[in-house]
């Protein structure tokens, strides 16, 4: 009666297993082995190249349903799961020196970022709505305890508190939106759904409340207006390796599953459009505006992240288009990956400025003069910079330009329009970064810390090249990213 | 019939006990009443043969949150003392809406189609060991019980780390001495 | 590896991307080789100029289509084939001579003014050639847009690092204008893509021109874009902070080549992708023109500093070129197009020559000048020169240009008014009043400032910077056939297409 474990289920999720069983090894190995935390942050980093390893070797294969349909391994999912592989690489490579010098360097750390990682790679691969709420919570406990890792220090503990109370707040909202998705189609498995929405079985008023819901939560985690309250706070109260990681990786995470969702589940609530409309419009408008009154880097950051998010999302808006779905996964990921290089990049100066935790360094004015000292680093920041906004030749560019394609294609001129305008609005502040870090005169301090350093700069390089040589590859790897079940 | 008077009592016991727990004065003993009333819970379950909700209940409700509570009672008063009024200012209140939930309650109850005293599909007696199988089943929810128990990993170090309090210091942490700040 | 030998021994790419090659080169050398540094710059400078000659020289003046053209696919965006698209033709073949003479003429006009990171200068210089030698070349709106909006970095950062007191404020300024029009030109860019599967202009224009009317609009968004670039009054408030607060080399590319890739735009991609509109909005843009020309002559007057004065001369000389494109008659176009060299060519000398006299002064206050001439006989008959051809002197190159736009005006059947051509008349008269009232005061009259009376004539270095353009202002202004020889096929071409 029983179906033995198949080696197929097995190498659906063999990244994830692998990085289980890696932490938890790392774990033990950290409390009664090793005496140098350098060399957990060392096997940790392994980990993450012998997952992406993996995860790079289940590329080109056929889309695999396994574990009775609870998870699955298509192209879109390998996508992203080599992504945060890579990301979790990064992660690691911007957190060692930064908690060394600051005396919060444990073991600990590397273990729940491997545990974050595992969460977001299964957001990436779910096909069941038990699975969502699963990896959506074991991707965020991990964030919430590394928010406040710097203990002690007031805003570190504040952040994590408003982190953690909020997230559990959108896990409830996610779980009820779960139980309503349940109620409208009377199964958990999305596959399956699928076929109960197309036979036109299901309650769509439910239906479309429970994805409304939905949405909320994931709303929260990929820090859209307005749920998007708990970012500024939290991105500058985190040790700034983890407000990296978190910039990055958590908004790729809510967008897998955003994605799955509605683009592979729900386009028949088209009802919901003019919602993720305004959600969009709200998150580029806001986003940008508040992030001109930033004087501190980390706040402006998370400001930036905000306006992201809604320009992601406002390829997502085309979502109920069955034509145009697609295209805004494709247009979407590859804005992720300039995205997420460039958030990288940017967190990875910060860090390298930031004196003591949480104290000197991190206003704007800190940068200043920083191209005639480290001209490497500010050209690097400033690529950042002009990648954010979009100008080419860097990857941001492109990665705007594919977003308003979707939006045009589908017809939502307004919302192309906003998007522009607002990216105008960001040049604004953006520029003000490269203006600092060029024309005024200033004695910034930085740390030589050549693993952060060789990151920024590799990040750099990737966001300026990969647009003008790669940006089709990279396009066309993403287009092939498209959401199967089977 | 043995099963009828067996609810009653239990029943019974259940209201005495909610009765203690919000109007006894001393922490613990409300406390007491409380785990009474989720014990008595347990036991309808199990009239009810769902087992595995019966042990779950005194699992989790007895075994893990009423523990909490009492640790949180006896970290934070003195233990024992009664402390403070029985009864909120608004009680009046509480009576009416609490008063209100329950006419609801039975109302809706009394008018529920599957209330007509007569047991409906009877559970299979395999249930238990049906539902232990799917979770650790390959073609169950082995995945989601895996995934959960790394969750449960990763909260437990996380609450370690949050809650140890080996090392407080005030200020800014110590610089290392060989840092360079270059 | 043949792929990479194809692509940079083609003409166009060779001249697009060559000073990359500088630009590395820069890169690898020590920053307090400066001296090196501006050598290489220069020769990288001088070798693309060589190598645009070539393209003349390949160049078929009776072919009045796309010449050289070099169509590959670049790549493919989910059913959109993106071309990697240039070519060269009667409209784009002076504008471009125009960019890489003028660059090795910027580049030896900081060989003292630019001391402070001279490397980083040199890198953005050069990468701003490309990136204009790109917008003249690329014919895919794609490739277009990378190129246009790839020039706002390197600008920025010249004006916002070698520029004035107010360089910040100047150079967010710049940028923040520009960016506003072609962001709205990126969305007219991706629409054309929707509409039509391709970006190449060929390509669209195979399929026919945009009509219904979305042209309106599509029209306005690419509009905006140049308009802002020109600029046109009354968007033009970029342009004085920017050109006050560059640095000389800067101003000399600002106002010589960056403009007129606003003008190039009208040109190339309104006229020909939305004709109908183009010739519904003619007399509008004529009219913002004509105010242009009037306003900014008016402006003019009463400046202090030289260079907000040549700034707002600028507003005036885009102007008539505006009138001249938008009057859709050979004479007017052509004029136009030849106006857009010349005033590359005086401007930029106007800007060289103020600053030459900033490096000795360090003002460009009018009244701490007077009398010049006895002390720098060699720069004030340059600079008179130079004057006299900015404000069209017959016999010197701004007359042939601004009397063929005047012509053109006067017979556009599009524009239907002699009106226009009429006010734009008083533009010319207007400019001879601000100009001579300049050179009056800086030259003429006693030398009574005592800081003015031990001022150094030109060196050969500077001559050299400014020869070049001196002789090309008497080879148009006397023998203008060749240059109009280079265009008029294509000038016909386009009105055919245009006006069909």
């Amino acid at each position: 009666m029983t179906v033995p474990v198949t080696w197929q289920d097995v190498a659906a999720l063999l990244p994830e297993f692998f990085l289980v069983v890696w932490a938890s090894a790392l774990l033990l190995l950290d409390v009664f082995w090793i005496r140098e935390k350098r060399t957990t942050a060392w096997l940790s980093a392994l980990g993450f190249v012998v997952a992406l390893v993996l995860a790079v070797g289940q590329m080109g294969r056929a889309p695999l349903l396994a574990f009775r349909g609870m998870v699955i391994a298509d192209a879109f999912s390998v996508f992203l799961v080599a992504l945060f592989a890579l990301s979790g690489l990064v992660g690691i490579l911007l957190a060692q020196d930064y908690l060394a010098r600051n005396g919060i360097e444990r073991g600990e750390f590397y273990v729940l970022l491997m545990f974050s990682v595992v969460g977001m790679m299964l957001m990436a691969r779910v096909a069941d709505l038990v699975m969502i709420f699963l990896a959506l919570e074991l991707f965020s406990l991990p964030l919430y305890v590394m928010t406040g890792f710097a203990r002690p220090r007031a805003d570190s503990e504040e952040a994590a508190l408003k982190y953690f109370l909020l997230g559990a707040f959108a896990s409830g909202f996610m779980a009820f939106g779960i139980a309503l998705v349940y109620g409208a189609t009377s199964t958990t498995s999305l596959p399956h759904m699928v076929d109960v929405i197309q036979a036109g079985e299901a309650d769509l008023a439910l239906l479309t409340a429970g994805a409304a819901l939905v949405l909320t939560g994931l709303g929260f985690k990929i820090a859209t207006v307005p749920f998007h309250m708990w970012t500024p706070d939290v991105y500058h109260g985190a040790p700034s390796p983890v407000s990296g990681f978190m910039a990055a990786t958590a908004k790729m995470a809510g967008f897998a599953a955003l994605l799955r969702l509605f683009v592979l589940v729900f386009p028949v609530v088209a009802d919901l459009t003019p919602v993720l409309w305004a959600l969009a419009a709200l998150s580029m408008v806001l986003g940008n505006v508040a992030a001109i009154a930033q004087r501190n880097i980390k706040r402006l950051l998370a400001y930036s992240s905000i306006a992201h998010a809604g320009y992601m999302l406002s390829a997502a808006v085309a979502f109920a288009d069955p034509h145009l779905g697609p295209q805004a996964v494709a247009a979407i990921l590859f804005y992720l990956v300039a995205y997420v290089l460039a958030t990288f990049g940017a967190w990875g100066v910060v860090i390298l400025l930031e004196r003591r935790i949480g104290q000197e360094g991190l206003l704007l004015e800190d940068y200043a003069g920083l191209s005639r000292q480290y001209p490497g680093l500010a050209a690097a920041m400033a690529v950042f910079m002009l990648s954010f906004i979009g100008v080419p030749p860097t990857l941001g560019f492109f990665g705007k330009f594919y977003l308003f394609r979707v939006v045009l294609d589908a017809g939502f001129v307004g919302l192309a329009l906003i998007g522009v305008l607002t990216s105008l609005v960001s040049a604004y502040y953006y520029l003000r970064v490269v203006m600092l870090m060029y024309m005024k005169p200033g004695e910034p301090i930085v740390r030589r810390e050549p693993r952060v350093q060789a990151t920024v700069l590799a990040a750099a390089a990737l966001t300026l090249f990969l647009g003008l040589t790669a940006a089709s590859s990279l396009y066309a790897w993403a287009t092939e990213a498209i959401l199967r079940f089977g | 019939m043995v099963a009828y008077w067996i609810f009653a009592l239990v029943s019974l016991l259940m209201v005495l006990a909610a009765l203690v727990a919000v109007t006894n004065r001393n922490l613990v003993r409300a406390t007491m009443g409380l785990v009474l009333v989720l014990f008595g819970n347990a036991v309808l379950f199990v009239l009810l043969e769902a087992y595995f909700l019966a042990v779950a209940q005194v699992i989790i409700y007895i075994g893990a949150i009423a523990i909490l509570i009492v640790f949180a009672i006896m970290l934070t008063r003195h233990v024992g003392d009664a402390w403070g009024p029985a009864f909120h200012r608004a009680w009046a209140w509480a009576v009416v809406v609490a008063g209100g939930l329950a006419v609801g309650l039975l109302f809706w109850i009394a008018h529920w189609p599957a209330a007509d005293g007569k047991a409906k599909s009877p559970v299979d007696p395999q249930y238990t060991k049906l539902l232990g199988k799917a979770l650790v089943a390959p073609d169950g929810y082995v995945i989601p019980f895996e995934v959960a128990s790394a969750l449960l990993l990763a909260a437990l170090i996380g609450a370690i780390y949050v809650a140890w309090g080996g090392r407080r210091v005030k200020g800014p942490y110590p610089q290392r001495s060989e840092e360079k700040e270059a | 590896m043949s792929g990479i030998l194809e692509f940079v021994t083609h003409p166009l790419n060779a001249v697009t991307f060559f000073p990359l090659v500088g630009v590395v080169a820069i890169l690898l050398l020590a920053r307090e080789k400066e001296t090196l540094i501006r050598w290489v710059a220069l020769g990288t400078s001088l070798i693309t100029f060589v190598i645009s000659l070539g393209v003349l020289g390949l160049f078929n003046p009776q072919d009045p289509g796309l010449q050289l053209v070099y169509d590959r696919p670049w790549f493919t965006v989910a059913g959109w084939t993106i071309r990697y698209v240039m070519g060269v033709d009667g409209l784009s073949i002076l504008l471009l001579l125009l960019t890489t003479l003028l660059t090795p003429i910027a580049i030896l006009s900081t060989w003292t003014a630019i001391q402070e990171r001279v490397k980083e200068f040199m890198i953005f210089f050069l990468l701003l050639e490309i990136g204009m030698v790109g917008v003249f070349l690329a014919l895919d709106l794609f490739l277009f847009y990378i190129f246009w909006e790839f020039t706002l970095v390197p600008m920025y950062f010249l004006i916002g690092m070698w520029g004035g007191p107010r360089r910040m404020y100047a150079a967010i300024k710049f940028f923040l204008y520009t960016m506003a029009g072609s962001i709205l030109m990126l969305l007219a860019i991706v629409w054309l893509g929707l509409h039509y599967g391709t970006f190449s202009v060929p390509d669209i224009l195979a399929q026919g021109p945009v009509m219904g009317p979305v042209q309106y609009w599509l029209f306005l968004a690419f509009a905006a874009a140049f308009a802002i670039k020109v600029p046109m009054w009354p968007l033009h408030s970029w342009l004085p902070d920017a050109h006050v607060e560059a640095p000389t080399a800067g101003s000399v590319i600002l106002a010589g080549v960056l403009l007129k890739m606003g003008t190039y735009g009208f040109l190339r991609f309104n006229m020909s992708l939305f004709p109908d509109a183009a010739k519904y909005y003619a007399p509008w843009v004529a009219l913002l023109a004509v105010i242009g020309i009037v306003y900014g002559a008016i402006v003019s007057f009463p400046q202090r500093d030289v260079k907000k004065l040549v700034a707002y001369s600028s507003v005036s000389h885009l102007g008539f070129v505006m009138l001249g494109l938008f009057a859709f008659t050979p004479q007017g176009i052509e004029g136009a197009i030849l106006q857009m060299i010349n005033h590359g060519i005086s401007t930029g000398a106007l800007f060289l020559i103020v600053g030459m006299i900033y490096e000795r002064r360090h003002t460009r206050d009018l009244d701490a000048f007077g009398g010049l001439w006895k002390v720098m006989p060699v720069y004030a008959v340059l600079s008179l020169i130079t004057a006299l051809s900015s404000m069209g002197l017959p016999g010197l190159n701004g007359f042939v240009g601004e009397f063929n736009i005047l012509l053109g005006a006067l017979g556009s059947r599009v524009l239907g008014s002699y009106w226009f051509a009429g006010f734009a008349a008083l533009g010319v008269i207007l400019a001879a009043v601000y100009m001579l009232t300049m050179y009056q005061k800086v030259f003429l009259g006693p030398l009574d400032k005592e800081e003015n009376k031990c001022l150094q004539d030109l060196n050969w270095r500077e001559v050299v910077t400014l020869l070049p353009l001196i002789v090309l202002m008497f080879w148009i202004g006397l023998y203008p056939k060749p240059f109009f020889a280079l265009m008029h096929p294509a000038v016909e071409h386009l009105l055919q297409a245009v006006l069909k």
